[in-house]
């Protein structure tokens, strides 16, 4: 059952972050609340009050420029991600993981800021940021800083958010040329979250990968890069068996756990699978972009 | 704890409400509003008998705070028909038997709504499909539901037919 | 999107088999359906349950004074507020009865009810549950079966020796004379997973007990008249003086024809307050501590000629009975009689059942009643045998199925079997699909399955099935029958067969179900019983009225005496000249007035008589899916299906189409993707984010051949259409398996990792 809380219903960001500062650690902030919301019900957390940011209309944005790249703003929904044809235009592995994500209605009403700031590994949109270079502005009373994305999760479910902090943007850079990030998890069902996720992102320059990004979702304590494939694949020519250890690198170095969905050994295995076929899909779509 | 005013605009009626804020929308509408048309199958936002359209979207009502709602237009099942006359939707699923124990049609109905508006042009099967993947029935096995969609898009109770 | 084709359609009605709106369908589509989740009462209480934490301990003294003390809570009980009634379903059986709802001396699986809380508000109630001291003595615990039944188990029930709860044999023939002839032989062990029913609707009831010493309750359920029986029983008073209503129910798929915590809690608490209380199982309860599929381990060792002609079967099976007996015996039996389906054993078959306690969730009935398991072993073992043989497996099949006329020796006769047909519909549609896509491959599955059973195993004295019908001056009739509409659309088959019968319009029906006050007693809905028994309950009360309707035609008609009439579609006739006739309401108020201003009524009711040991009809159909794998992760995917079916008469048809591709899924959920994982007694995914229940994406086109047979026991020639489907679809997965790779996975549901493990053994072994 959720306990009671006050509610607060700042105006401004402004004084959505002289709110958080006042309550430091006896608040939450929601906006939508998809994964708030089940955790508050399981009693896992209780705050005293809690702060509505979905009221927030200046911080809903979805903004790209050839220089900054993208910049999705604390309220914006995963929806409006989804739907977004110049998302679909610049960034279209975003758009296809939106549409994998739980449900439409979760996705109409949750955000993606909202979504990293909880942090569960097996989320989807954080692989696919972290392989992207993405980062996260985080806002407080006192200023901002800016976070890169693979610098965020410590441990399990814990970002290294102040307890007076909130993500108010996040940014992705511009897709350099030849570039191209894939992302594929491994469900039983459509949209679940995935029993592994990976997603890579390669740059290429003719028929040698120059730059590589392999990220493991669901593989670890929390998202994590699988760096020794990364190392396999930058300076290769590309080859399926270029690929193959790429995939058997990826799948050496995480540490996934054994649960009632997979053995240890499975998850390994489908790390190798699933590195193989996003870092050979996005070599190839590197190779053909512009 | 300071329980709050709240106006929620259902089926386009206001109610005017007086509740602890962390009521979550499907509370309101099922215990302060009386609109038992909304189920609720679950604790884990899985299962998709709650679903409402609130401003035209599909939400999972058991996760959503009720004080997020006001100034927006909700509508549930029993907002879909309009003067006694049932919507296309309804027709289509009593058509096609798209539905059993009744107990997911109400947010089912909810998600097939907000898919017929929100598409554009004739979706494929695969897109129907999708568009209800947040839903649950365990009693028609979706494809009677997928084909009442279908025959609505297509058209088959446009104005002007019969 | 889908194929509904019927082979050789007989007979012409006016409203069977027709396409017609589902008569609730109304209240339904516009959210006007109230459920016993629905329900509030003045002056109503919540409920809640303390459930107990261990598989297997003594319960030493309660003490709830502390809860009783939180402002707001009305009432607490446990077992010492109850008679201490062991009940169960079987009640000719005593010793099947062997639970109690609200345990007195020991608990026996996590999750059982200790005790129940009654409070204001839902959440005080939760809150007084953490007030209750329970003190437990903790016992050692077993957990399968096979454990269970070792000599230094710990025993669960006094008086059970081995944890042996029931022992089922049935056995034909000569079966070791048909292994010695047997040119080949094979033995397999196989594991069937349990299920969760998971309805939609969770367990919920609401009970208002009162100053006059009588009962109502509000339950969902899949009997009321059952509820009635048992909660008599458990709490010590007359049937007549508990009312069981039914408002609509969000499923039930067998799960919900016995009493659960929900109906016995509120029922106690509301008799100790004297105020309405309300329990509704959150989705967690629901899986924790609601009954389940029986999981099964399946031995089956067949004899068959080197031309294919079967010899002989023998099987041994083990099932997971959990804590308590439920409908476990029934589900012993039915498992053991229906792995010798469809076919015909020339010189024997043999099946030994045993059911053993374990700590865990009671295991129970649930749609298919032990045949899909019964079918995941037989039908794979079988298509392994026409590998082995290199023969063709559908004509291996087709030369060993039933027939019309065939008795199966001392357990039932075959009235009506449409399987051989089943055989060329699948074969033809498997070749209309060509050559299939790398990846791709066709499994098949046959089975049959009962329309009702014939034992009276619930001791009532009452007929299986009764209905009364009343037509009032304008010609509407009233429709009162006990049969239960749990979704399967039991209301709208019961109006069609009345409207068919009757010869008015199904508009003009109004069914009148699901309350003990005013229905006749009715089984219920489960083991598919309804369209055959309530169904020839309600055809026998119509043909009552119109019996009587028509003397007054007749009378009217001044015709000669060698002219009949009939009624059809509101017209009453003459049969050889139909144009001659009149109005059906104006021939009713002629009837109304020459009986002295008294609506006509007909009264039917229906019971087995004479049809062996398990049921008046069967069911058959062959299924055919064709699925897509990926070899190097294991994960299946469904493609496509076809099931050519025989259930005699169609009679409801949107309805039937239903039941098909419901049955599909639920069965497709079973085969590859319910996986219900228990660890020292304690289920691992009680929620449906970790337990996997198909979606819309996931669900293939269930395309139907529907053979049309005629059931003589039938209502118009109708048997069964609800269960039998849940059958072969598990089967059916895993030989598109055997098919695609030649892996043998002998445990459902299949997971993908045990596809890949399958490989790598294959390759391994073969170095392919």
């Amino acid at each position: 059952m959720i306990s009671d809380f006050a509610y607060l219903k700042p105006g401004s960001m402004k004084e959505a972050l002289q709110m958080l500062k006042e309550h430091e650690e006896e608040c939450k902030v929601i906006c939508g609340g998809q994964s708030l919301l089940v955790i508050m019900r399981q009693g896992l957390v209780s705050p005293e009050y809690v702060i509505s940011i979905k009221q927030l209309k200046d911080a809903n944005y979805l903004k790209y420029d050839a220089k900054s790249g993208l910049r999705i703003g604390a309220t914006c929904t995963h929806r409006t991600l989804e739907h977004s044809s110049m998302a679909k235009k610049e960034y279209p592995v975003l758009v296809e993981m939106e549409e994998k994500l739980a449900s439409i209605q979760v996705r109409n009403w949750g955000t993606v800021a909202g979504n990293l700031a909880h942090g569960d590994p097996a989320g989807d949109p954080a692989p696919v940021l972290i392989a992207m270079g993405a980062s996260v502005k985080l806002g407080s009373a006192g200023g901002e800083r800016v976070v890169p994305l693979d610098e965020f999760y410590p441990d399990l479910f814990e970002t290294v958010m102040n307890h007076d902090e909130l993500i108010v943007e996040i940014q992705v850079p511009p897709r350099p040329a030849k570039t191209a990030t894939k992302y594929q998890k491994f469900n039983l069902l459509d949209s679940d979250m995935g029993l592994i996720g990976v997603a890579v992102t390669t740059t290429m320059d003719g028929d040698k990968c120059k730059d590589a990004r392999v990220v493991l979702g669901s593989a670890a304590p929390t998202v994590v890069r699988a760096k020794a494939a990364e190392k396999v694949l930058i300076g290769a020519k590309l080859s399926d068996s270029v690929f193959e250890k790429a995939g058997e690198a990826a799948a050496a170095e995480c540490s996934p756990v054994s649960d009632i969905h997979a053995s240890e050994e499975y998850r390994r295995h489908l790390v190798k699978i699933l590195t193989k076929r996003m870092a050979k899909a996005a070599c190839e779509q590197a190779k053909i972009s512009g | 704890m300071e329980k709050k005013v709240l106006t929620l605009n259902v089926n386009n009626q206001d109610y005017e409400l007086y509740i602890n804020p962390k009521t979550l929308l499907v509370e309101a509408i099922r215990d302060y509003i009386n609109l038992t048309g909304t189920k609720r199958g679950c604790d884990t936002v899985s299962c998709g008998a709650c679903t409402v359209m609130v401003d035209g979207m599909a939400v999972k009502a058991c996760s959503v705070l009720a004080m997020q709602c006001e100034g927006m237009k909700i509508v549930t099942s029993e907002g879909l028909e309009v003067d006694g006359k049932l919507a296309p939707i309804q027709k289509a699923f009593l058509d096609e038997g798209a539905f059993q124990c009744g107990f997911c049609t109400s947010g089912m109905l909810m998600s097939a709504m907000a898919f017929i508006k929100e598409t554009k042009g004739k979706p494929t099967e695969m897109q129907i499909r999708e568009g209800i993947e947040g839903n649950i029935c365990r009693c028609t096995g979706y494809n009677s539901i997928v084909r009442a969609i279908d025959a609505v898009v297509k058209g088959k109770y446009a104005e002007g037919k019969k | 999107m889908n194929r509904y084709t019927v082979i050789n359609p007989h007979s012409k009605f006016t409203v069977i088999n027709t396409h017609v709106h589902n008569v609730d369908g109304i209240a339904k589509v516009t959210g006007r359906a109230t459920y016993t989740f629905d329900v509030v009462l003045p002056g109503m209480l919540y409920g809640k349950i303390l459930r107990s934490p261990h598989p297997h301990a003594k319960i030493k003294g309660i003490d709830y004074s502390k809860a009783m003390a939180l402002p707001g809570v009305k009432a607490v009980a446990t077992g010492n507020d109850t008679i201490g009634a062991k009940q169960g379903i079987w009640r000719r059986y005593k010793d099947l009865c062997d639970e109690q709802l609200l345990t007195i001396d020991k608990v026996r699986y996590i999750g059982e009810p200790v005790a129940a809380v009654a409070a204001v508000t839902e959440e005080i109630a939760e809150k007084a549950l953490e007030l209750i001291d329970v003190d437990y003595e903790v016992l050692p615990a077993t957990y399968e079966p096979l454990d269970a039944i070792k000599k230094d188990a710990p025993e669960i029930h006094e008086g059970f020796e081995r944890n042996i709860n029931v022992t089922r044999h049935i056995e034909w023939g000569d079966v070791d004379e048909g292994f010695a002839e047997a040119d080949y032989i094979r033995e397999d062990w196989f594991r069937c997973g349990g299920q969760a029913h998971m309805c939609m609707e969770t367990r919920a009831a609401v009970s208002s007990y009162t100053p006059d010493g009588k009962l109502t309750i509000y339950h969902s359920n899949q009997s009321p008249y059952y509820m009635q029986g048992l909660m008599a029983g458990v709490m010590g008073m007359r049937e007549g003086d508990i009312r069981v209503i039914s408002p609509y129910v969000g499923g039930g798929f067998g799960g919900k024809f016995e009493l659960d915590g929900a109906i016995f809690a509120t029922a106690v608490l509301s008799k100790k307050c004297m105020k309405p209380v309300k329990i509704v199982f959150t989705r967690e309860e629901d899986f924790i501590a609601s009954k389940r599929r029986t999981p099964m381990f399946y031995y089956t060792r067949t004899g068959v000629k080197k031309d294919g002609t079967f010899l002989c079967r023998e099987a041994k099976v083990f099932t997971n009975g959990g804590a308590y007996t439920g409908m476990g015996a029934t589900a012993l039996y039915l498992t053991g009689f229906f792995h010798s389906f469809p076919y015909v054993w020339q010189k024997g078959y043999r099946y030994d059942g045993y059911r053993v306690y374990t700590n865990t969730l009671p295991s129970t009935s649930m749609r298919g009643f032990g045949a899909p398991q019964a079918m995941w072993c037989s039908e794979q073992q079988i298509e392994w045998i026409a590998a082995d043989l290199k023969l063709d497996p559908i004509e291996m099949r087709r030369k060993n199925s039933h027939y019309e006329g065939y008795e199966v020796p001392g357990q039932a006769t075959i009235a009506s079997c449409g399987i051989n047909q089943c055989y060329d519909e699948i074969r033809k549609w498997i070749d209309s699909k060509g050559k299939l896509p790398k990846g791709h491959a066709i499994g098949l599955s046959a089975c049959g399955f009962m329309s009702g059973g014939i034992f009276n195993w619930f001791d009532t004295p009452y007929s299986f099935s009764s209905a009364v019908i009343t037509i009032n001056q304008d010609g509407t009739v009233e429709l009162n029958v006990g049969a239960q509409d749990i979704g399967q659309g039991s209301n709208t088959t019961m109006a069609i067969i009345c409207a068919e019968t009757l010869g008015c319009k199904l508009e003009d029906v109004k069914v009148h179900s699901s309350d003990t006050d005013y229905n006749p007693a009715d089984l219920g809905a489960w083991g598919s019983r309804q369209t055959l028994m309530s169904g020839n309950a309600v055809k026998r009360a119509a043909e009552d009225a119109k019996k009587q309707l028509l003397e007054f035609a007749y009378a009217h008609s001044g015709l000669n005496i060698i002219y009949d009439l009939d009624i059809k579609d509101r017209w009453v006739h003459s049969v050889s000249r139909p144009e001659r006739g009149w109005p059906y309401e104006e021939i009713v108020r002629k009837a109304l007035r020459g009986k002295g201003g008294q609506r006509i009524m007909g009264r039917g009711f229906y019971t087995p008589y004479r049809k062996g040991m398990i049921s008046p009809a069967y069911s058959y159909m062959l299924q055919g899916v064709e699925v897509e794998v990926d070899e190097e992760t294991g994960k299946i995917k469904l493609c496509d299906s076809m099931t050519a079916h025989d259930c005699g008469q169609p009679i409801n048809h949107l309805g039937l189409i239903g039941q098909l591709e419901g049955a599909f899924s639920m069965a497709a959920g079973y085969g590859y993707l319910e996986y219900m994982p228990y660890e020292d007694g304690k289920l691992m995914n009680p929620n449906l984010v970790d337990y996997k229940m198909i979606r819309a994406p996931e669900m293939p086109p269930a395309n139907i051949a529907e053979i049309d047979t005629y059931e003589p026991e039938g209502p118009y020639g109708a048997k069964e259409a609800g269960e039998g489907l849940t059958n072969p679809t598990a089967a059916a997965i895993g030989n598109a398996l055997f098919k695609l790779f030649g892996i043998q996975i002998k445990e459902c549901p299949i997971r993908p990792e045990m596809v890949v493990n399958a490989l790598k053994e294959k390759k391994a072994k073969t170095g392919k």
